[in-house]
């Protein structure tokens, strides 16, 4: 007993010690993003960064908000595609998870793997590419935005092991004899007792369109239709490939948007889904289970 | 009252002349069937040669390779030939559907021929089901290449192809042996107490209504695209456009094999099979190092601060690592300055690429496997540590022989979801952290990467992009289905489908 309690002390501090270095691993950088977007630029180019703002300035958010058209048409649209995607994405990946965690259904392991099929085989980029703006003309509308995106077959997976999880067999065995339909035992059964599962779902599907940049850059024809990520990106690049080619020609770097305004960029894109996450973390930190695709 | 219930609901007994024959029956429609799609049984055939090759505007060299009639197996290289490639995508979806009835036909044949001797659990209808998808899609191929005729003549204006007797004929033997395996099945059914599609929809309409918005999606975002791989085999052209530029064979897939494709498989897989060991290797040990911590307050921040990267986007990331790797006023180069070490030009030295790359993938992604480790730990039963501390086992040993077995069925789920994705890359982290500097792409070029490059910087690549990713796509469901396979023998509950 004595030697397993020493034992036992001595791999509590080196825990703790292994875990603390691993979350301030995980943290640091934001703090950099944060406290260098409080600094001024000079002071980042004479010293690089630091933990702590030093001479603390709020001159960079100043700078963005100078002119804020453009960011907050971004924002406007970046909301709207999550709002949308979000919402829809949900109902869709529940209906389906649902239709695919019923023993009775007779077709759910063909549907499950049709789904998963997606994930394995597909034409790729150009064809899909094609699809969205050749044959369905959709380029330029903010529908090639959100659309493509509405179902993830891992989330469909991630939610059916929710349902199974969250209803037993039995309770809709009793149920049906009591003579509610599907339709019935979903919404007065199932979901009710799905919020974690809808909780972190609708997490890392918001997570999905807060954070994309690469349809916008498809299937775009104006800044308009932008989503906020991707007007950082353009942001960045420009600057980034001005900066490069600064190192070679002489180029006048003054007038571009300064390593202290990029951070300051980079803290409002991410705000949002950051404060979303705290409200939804204690339902999937004990929740996230993976499936196979056969049920 | 139960023995006559089953004398008279058994048809098997009464029955068993006609059974016979129509399962002959349906067995010969298949493999006659599968004899008429062999190469040389032609299906459609040229009219007024001269006439419609002048439409054409085709040289006497290229007509000297044609000839008067095809099988849907050689029209493509008649469209290679004579340069048509306007009818280029149809006789190529026609192709497929003629491999899919193929494969059908031969799978119900080999079950026709295995089941003689074993029939288990649902008996027949497997073979049955297997048979009548195959009539179905021979009888949509002669449908199609009717249509294919109509789309070629009202596109040149004048009558220059023909349907031969084998398009006919492969109508009437598959709708012959679709009535006939059908009649069969439904014997069989009522003797297997099962019950077909259509009951189904019956019984459980509202879940296939449930059901409908997930099928167009899945419809016009991952399957009908795929039709699109016809574009692996066209050289794109802005003068024919998309749908008329002409097909060439394999040409692309040899420019690749030549080129790239070594560098950029192994660019691929290599990255992936790192993100996946160290990765897994990670994440399951910060899980049972945050399942061992009693401090209720630490594992809770632990958590939160471990899984928040996981939400930064990847443009975020690039800023980040540009500000950290920069050659200025870099982090890193501001640190060696100070120091006074020389600098180092890092979006100049491909080798320090790998590394970086690693290191921010486990960054945003260790929080996540990790959560999902843990909770499989946490749904361990006590009951196991408990019987093992009364049997003297120390901290180590109950890790060692409890808790990493019990991770065992979640890690190969989680490697058989990332096998799935061997070939694909991380696309956003390499494209937004390497972008479209071409010095570093010798360690960083991915295929996902390599397509997006090609398309978006020359238009005139398309067909090769098409192909890259063909060949990625292939290559991996060969991975994943093989995989898959192997863990199945060996223990079904592991297998992922």
């Amino acid at each position: 007993m004595k030697i397993r309690d020493r034992s036992g002390r001595g791999f509590d501090i080196i825990k703790g010690i292994l875990l603390t270095i691993l979350s301030l691993l995980c943290v640091l950088p934001f703090i950099v993003i944060v406290s260098g977007s409080f600094t001024s630029n000079q002071e980042i180019i004479r010293n690089g960064f630091s933990l702590l703002p030093r001479g603390f300035t709020a001159e960079a958010y100043g700078t963005i908000f100078k002119t804020p058209e453009d960011i907050l048409q971004a924002y406007k649209m970046n909301f709207y595609y999550t709002f949308i995607g979000t919402a829809l994405g949900l109902i869709i990946i529940t209906l389906t998870a649902y239709v695919i965690s019923r023993k009775e259904f007779k077709y759910r392991n063909k549907v499950s793997f049709l789904i998963y099929f997606t994930t394995i085989f597909g034409g790729g980029m150009i064809p899909w590419y094609l699809m969205y703006a050749n044959v369905l003309n959709l380029r330029g509308t903010t529908l090639a935005i959100w659309f493509p995106a509405l179902i993830t077959p891992f989330l469909v997976i991630l939610m059916r092991t929710f349902i199974v999880g969250a209803v037993p067999d039995a309770v809709v065995e009793s149920a049906k004899i009591d003579g509610a339909g599907h339709w019935r035992i979903f919404w007065r059964i199932v979901l009710p007792v799905l919020g974690p599962g809808l909780a972190t779902v609708g997490l890392f599907q918001a997570l999905g369109y807060w954070n994309d940049w690469y349809r916008s850059s498809m299937f775009s024809t104006s800044s308009k239709t932008w989503s906020l990520q991707f007007y950082l990106y353009d942001l960045v690049n420009s600057t980034q490939a001005m900066r490069q080619m600064a190192q070679y020609a002489d180029i006048n770097t003054a007038d571009l948007p300064t390593q202290s305004v990029k951070l300051a960029m980079s803290v409002v894109a991410t705000g949002p889904i950051l404060i979303l996450y705290p409200f939804v973390q204690r339902y999937f930190v004990s929740g996230i289970t993976v499936g196979a695709v056969k049920g | 009252m139960n023995v006559a219930a089953i004398g008279k609901g058994n048809p098997a007994c009464r029955q068993s002349v006609t059974r016979h024959r129509n399962i002959y029956i349906a067995a010969a429609a298949s493999a006659l069937l599968l004899l008429m799609l062999l190469p040389m049984v032609h299906w459609i055939f040229l009219n007024e040669t001269e006439a419609l090759f002048d439409v054409m505007k085709l040289k006497a060299s290229a007509v000297k390779k044609l000839s008067g009639s095809y099988s849907v197996f050689t029209f493509l290289s008649f469209v290679q030939d004579s340069k048509q490639g306007v009818l280029g995508l149809w006789s190529f979806i026609l192709l497929m559907i003629a491999a899919a009835s193929a494969a059908f036909h031969l799978w119900g044949l080999g079950l026709f021929f295995l089941r003689k001797k074993a029939a288990g659990g649902k008996g027949m209808l497997p073979m049955y089901s297997r048979i009548q998808s195959g009539m179905l899609f021979s009888l949509l191929l002669s449908a199609g290449t009717l249509g294919l005729i109509l789309f070629a003549n009202n596109h040149y204006g004048m009558a220059g192809f023909r349907a031969g007797a084998p398009v006919y004929a492969s109508a009437a033997v598959s709708v012959i042996g679709y009535l006939a395996s059908k009649r069969m099945e439904k014997d069989e059914r009522t003797l297997r107490r099962e019950h077909g599609f259509l009951e189904e929809v019956r019984r459980n309409w509202i879940l296939f209504l449930f059901l409908v918005p997930c099928f167009v999606f899945f419809l016009i975002n991952n399957y009908l695209p795929m039709a699109g791989i016809y574009f692996a085999f066209t050289q794109f052209n802005f003068r024919d456009s998309l749908f008329a530029s002409p097909f060439v064979g394999f040409k692309n897939f040899e420019f690749l094999l030549h080129s790239e494709i070594l560098h950029l498989t192994t660019n691929t897989i290599l990255y992936n099979l790192v993100f996946i060991v160290v990765g897994n290797v990670l994440q399951i040990f910060f899980a049972i190092l945050i399942s061992q911590v009693a401090n209720k307050y630490l594992k809770k921040t632990s958590q939160t601060m471990i899984f928040m990267p996981y939400f930064v986007s990847y443009v975020i990331l690039r800023v980040l690592v540009f500000n950290v790797f920069e050659y200025d006023v870099g982090l890193f180069n501001n640190f060696m300055t100070s120091i006074g070490s020389p600098k180092v030009d890092f979006y100049n030295t491909p080798s320090y690429w790998p590394w970086i790359i690693t290191v921010f993938y486990l960054w945003k992604n260790i929080g996540y496997g990790m959560v999902v480790y843990l909770a499989t730990i946490t749904g361990i039963s006590s009951d196991y540590y408990e019987a093992a501390q009364i049997d003297g086992a120390n901290i180590w040993q109950q890790i060692r022989y409890i808790t990493v077995p019990l991770l065992k069925p979640t890690f190969i789920i989680l490697l058989l979801y990332a096998l799935g994705g061997i070939m694909k890359g991380q696309f956003e982290l390499f494209y937004q952290l390497v972008g479209n500097n071409g010095t570093l792409f010798s360690t960083t070029d991915i295929f996902d990467t390599y397509v997006y490059r090609i398309t978006t910087t020359q238009p005139l690549s398309m067909g090769l992009g098409t192909a890259a990713g063909l060949f990625q796509s292939l290559f991996g469901f060969i991975v994943i289905i093989l995989t898959n396979f192997l863990i199945k023998r060996k223990n079904p509950e592991y297998a992922l489908f």
